[in-house]
């Protein structure tokens, strides 16, 4: 494909993207008009080609879409973050569609969204199955647990959690879950509104299943405020990789310092740290990731869902953020290998027992067909847990330890 | 049999080892299962022979019956004089086991099951293997019973939440629930049905084992399933928790709150299928309908009292995470300098700018696009703050015959306007 001919026009543009899908991207390298073109203009970036970021980025701008298909649609979020990385504009970005999407945010849709994912597909669950699994094991026999939640999902890994201290044969622990939310306490406004709406529906929820509950939020860990007597654990589903790289071990130690019964740890599978001064490196495994994440949204949601649309526009933060993000960041991902080699220095990893494991196979039946469960494989092979995988690909990778 | 309960028990009287049942009492809420009477004979047996150990044994030849009948109708065939035919006075004397496992609560003498089925599926389903598996979900079981109990249903069972909404997966359903308006209205609710109710349910629910019964009940009136409210949200009595009686719980214990739905046999089942899809309609009728729309128009209430969070704009947000990128930089480098034509506006995606760029771009030359756009102010102050005025025609601007060709190229992309640190990447 000529790519480099400045005179392209809009028609021709149009008969190579056809000509592409009627190939079905074979050929070199089995990329597609998305990949090709992007990966182009990465280059330039790199090279600091001015002529031919301006048109590379403009080529891509005619066929991308965030309403197209996958091709089009991720085209549209890597123009943006490639734009930001070449006009260097991409912590402002950042800001901005940070402030757009909190200004868009309610419990509705926020409850919507989070609920049709974790029904379509197992990303949040495996995680959730898998914590939750462990988190029981590791304070069985307690009378007062603490939960630390770093997580992600908005508590919807709690329900279940509370459901099976319920239907525990003997009386069910105190439960006090403290959600850390560092949004809160920063400012002026208070709690985070859709926080807050959520701790009352699980206080709701717990006095329904009969489980003695407190809802708190802390704005750091600093703000917990551990009691004598209860046992902690803390739950960090996709929660480290919003430290800043260089923090994460000083992090893991102050995690260490609340002495938790069990840490469990989720995170996805991808590497935006160790490649992030090597912008083409880091481009191909965030294309790769991002590629795959699109897929699964493609396969699991029919193809106008607006929780689809809402999820992929919850990704142009994490692909602007790591290729233009910038160190100060957070939101780097690392494999399972990384993770583990950190994760050492003041944890020692806590197997899983064969109840959990049977626990996410059992999941993963009620999805349809790709996904699947394998312990930790190839280069990752030193590290304990578990991985989600999608058609073979490690996805989502679950694990627990303790001090 | 190998062995029997006289030769291989642990066996302690009450007398000489007193078993305070009740260490806590008043924090207890409820009784917990396994609270023997103090005078019953508390008997440990070796995970082994409690394994090979049926309840009633005969006296003469060691045998074991699972059932008090068959061990009379044995004893028959040993043709005893009627006298010895009759149970002892010791024996009617209570007995109480203990779990063998050293760490389970059920090995404390107070917590001892007053039931040897009891305490056999107890000490397999919490420390045994689970050996038989569930062909259709993989669910694992360590008691035959339990396992074939829960074929029967498994796949056949549905959880309705008190909005309409259907569900065949418990997990799922417990998500929902917890998020559901359904479940914020409730207090508005009658307590006193669901009182009731509670009860009702939990007998449906604690029923598993039994199937058929469970089956009859909600088949037999499937309206009251769905129209259920749900139990107050706080009732410590045991209504709320079916599972707690003295024995283990069932293998899938349900608190009465997830107003469980046991779907009817096939034919009927269609009917709940076409339900789910109407989502209002229910077999309850009118009463039921009734409470779907008032849940309905309160959750549309909800949602209407906060307008100012939209969560149906498909539009206007994603075509701004382009042009936001844009946008934000226009009015950053625009704000400060004068321009001759207006900015483009902040919600024109990067399509419809090159759109409108293509239009002008037969009719306006290159320089008048540029001015524009307010692109062509070399002296401007923000220009000349960030990278020098003179040095910028030729680290903006590419070639002109390139830019002449090209006019949306520039614009769209922000890079021909570009703030100070472009000038410097490029």
């Amino acid at each position: 494909m000529d790519i480099t001919h400045p005179q392209t026009s809009m028609q021709s543009l149009w008969q190579l993207k056809r000509r592409e899908e009627e190939d079905g991207g074979d050929g070199d390298g089995g990329g597609k008009w998305a990949g090709r073109l992007l990966r182009e203009s990465a280059a330039a970036i790199s090279e600091k080609d001015s002529g031919r970021i301006h048109h590379l980025l403009w080529m891509v701008n005619e066929l991308a879409s965030p309403y197209g298909d996958r091709e089009q649609k991720l085209a549209a979020y890597f123009l943006q973050a490639l734009f930001c990385r070449a006009t260097d504009s991409g912590g402002r970005c950042l800001r901005t569609l940070t402030a757009a999407a909190d200004r868009m945010r309610s419990f509705e849709s926020t409850r919507r969204v989070m609920l049709r994912f974790q029904e379509l597909t197992p990303w949040s669950t495996f995680g959730h199955v898998a914590s939750n699994g462990a988190i029981l094991e590791a304070m069985d026999g307690e009378t007062r647990l603490h939960v630390v939640d770093l997580s992600c999902t908005y508590c919807t890994q709690w329900p279940t959690l509370l459901e099976t201290l319920a239907s525990r044969s003997d009386q069910p622990p105190h439960l006090r879950l403290t959600v850390v939310n560092p949004s809160d306490g920063g400012g002026v406004g208070g709690v985070d509104p859709v926080v807050s709406e959520i701790g009352r529906r699980m206080e709701k929820f717990a006095r329904l299943m009969g489980v003695p509950f407190e809802f708190h939020v802390a704005a750091g860990l600093h703000q917990l405020r551990l009691r004598d007597g209860e046992a902690v654990a803390v739950n960090c589903m996709g929660a480290l990789r919003r430290v800043v790289v260089d923090q994460r071990e000083a992090f893991q130690g102050l995690l260490r310092d609340l002495h938790p019964k069990v840490v469990t740890v989720v995170e996805e599978e991808a590497d935006f740290s160790s490649t992030r001064d090597d912008f083409l490196r880091c481009f191909d495994e965030c294309w790769r990731f991002y590629s795959l994440f699109f897929e699964i949204l493609e396969e699991s949601f029919p193809p106008t869902s607006q929780e689809r649309l809402l999820l992929e526009r919850e990704c142009s933060k994490g692909i602007v953020g790591a290729l233009a993000g910038g160190d100060g960041g957070g939101g780097r991902r690392e494999t399972a290998a990384l993770w583990c080699e950190r994760l050492r220095k003041g944890f020692s990893p806590v197997g899983f027992s064969g109840d959990v494991l049977d626990d996410v196979g059992g999941l993963l039946k009620r999805y349809p067909a790709g996904w699947s469960i394998s312990p930790a494989a190839g280069a990752a092979a030193a590290a304990p847990g578990l991985f989600l995988a999608w058609k073979g690909h490690p996805v989502v990778w679950a694990s627990a330890w303790r001090p | 049999m190998a062995s029997n309960s006289a030769s291989d028990e642990t066996s302690v009287s009450a007398g000489d080892q007193r078993v305070d049942p009740l260490p806590t009492t008043a924090k207890k809420r409820r009784n917990l299962p396994g609270m023997p009477d103090p005078n019953a004979e508390v008997i440990a047996l070796s995970p082994k022979t409690l394994m090979a150990t049926n309840r009633f044994v005969c006296e003469i030849c060691n045998k074991g019956f699972q059932r008090d009948q068959n061990l009379q109708l044995h004893l028959r065939g040993h043709n005893l004089p009627w006298k010895l035919r009759q149970r002892s006075g010791k024996e009617v004397r209570k007995r109480v086991y203990v779990c063998p496992e050293p760490s389970c609560v059920h090995h404390d003498p107070s917590r001892a099951l007053g039931d040897l089925t009891g305490i056999k599926k107890h000490f397999c389903r919490k420390h045994g293997e689970k050996k038989f598996e569930c062909e259709k979900c993989s669910k694992k079981y360590a008691v035959q019973s339990d396992w074939k109990a829960h074929a029967k249903t498994c796949g056949t069972r549905e959880y309705r939440c008190d909005c309409g909404t259907l569900f065949s997966r418990k997990d799922s359903f417990m998500t929902h629930r917890a998020f559901c308006e359904a479940l914020a209205e409730e207090n508005a609710k009658a307590l006193t049905t669901a009182t009731e109710d509670a009860v009702a349910a939990s007998t449906v629910v604690g029923d598993e084992e039994g199937g058929t019964a469970a089956v009859a009940s909600s088949s037999s009136s499937p309206s009251s399933a769905v129209v259920n409210p749900a139990p107050p949200p706080q009732m410590p009595t045991a209504a709320e928790r079916p599972k707690q009686e003295v024995e283990e719980p069932e293998p899938e214990p349900e608190p009465a709150a997830t107003v469980l739905h046991q779907a009817p046999p096939p034919p009927a089942q269609h009917q709940v299928g076409d339900n789910s899809g109407s989502n209002t309609a229910a077999a309850g009728g009118s009463a039921a309908t009734s409470i779907f729309a008032s849940l309905f128009s309160s959750a549309a209430a909800s949602v209407s009292r906060s307008p100012t969070l939209p969560d149906f704009t498909p539009l206007e947000p994603i075509s701004l995470s382009l042009s936001r990128g844009t946008s934000t930089f226009f009015s950053s480098s625009l704000d400060r300098r004068p321009f001759a034509a207006s900015p483009p506006s902040p919600h024109l995606s990067a399509t419809a700018l090159l759109q409108k760029a293509a239009q002008m771009g037969p009719t306006a030359s290159g320089a008048s696009l540029l001015r524009s756009f307010g692109l062509h102010e070399q002296d401007s102050p923000a220009a000349a703050a960030g990278a020098g005025s003179a040095a910028l025609p030729n680290l903006l601007m590419p070639p002109p015959s390139f830019f002449a060709t090209k006019p949306a190229t520039l614009d769209l992309l922000g890079l021909g306007g570009g703030p100070p640190a472009v000038a410097s990447l490029l």
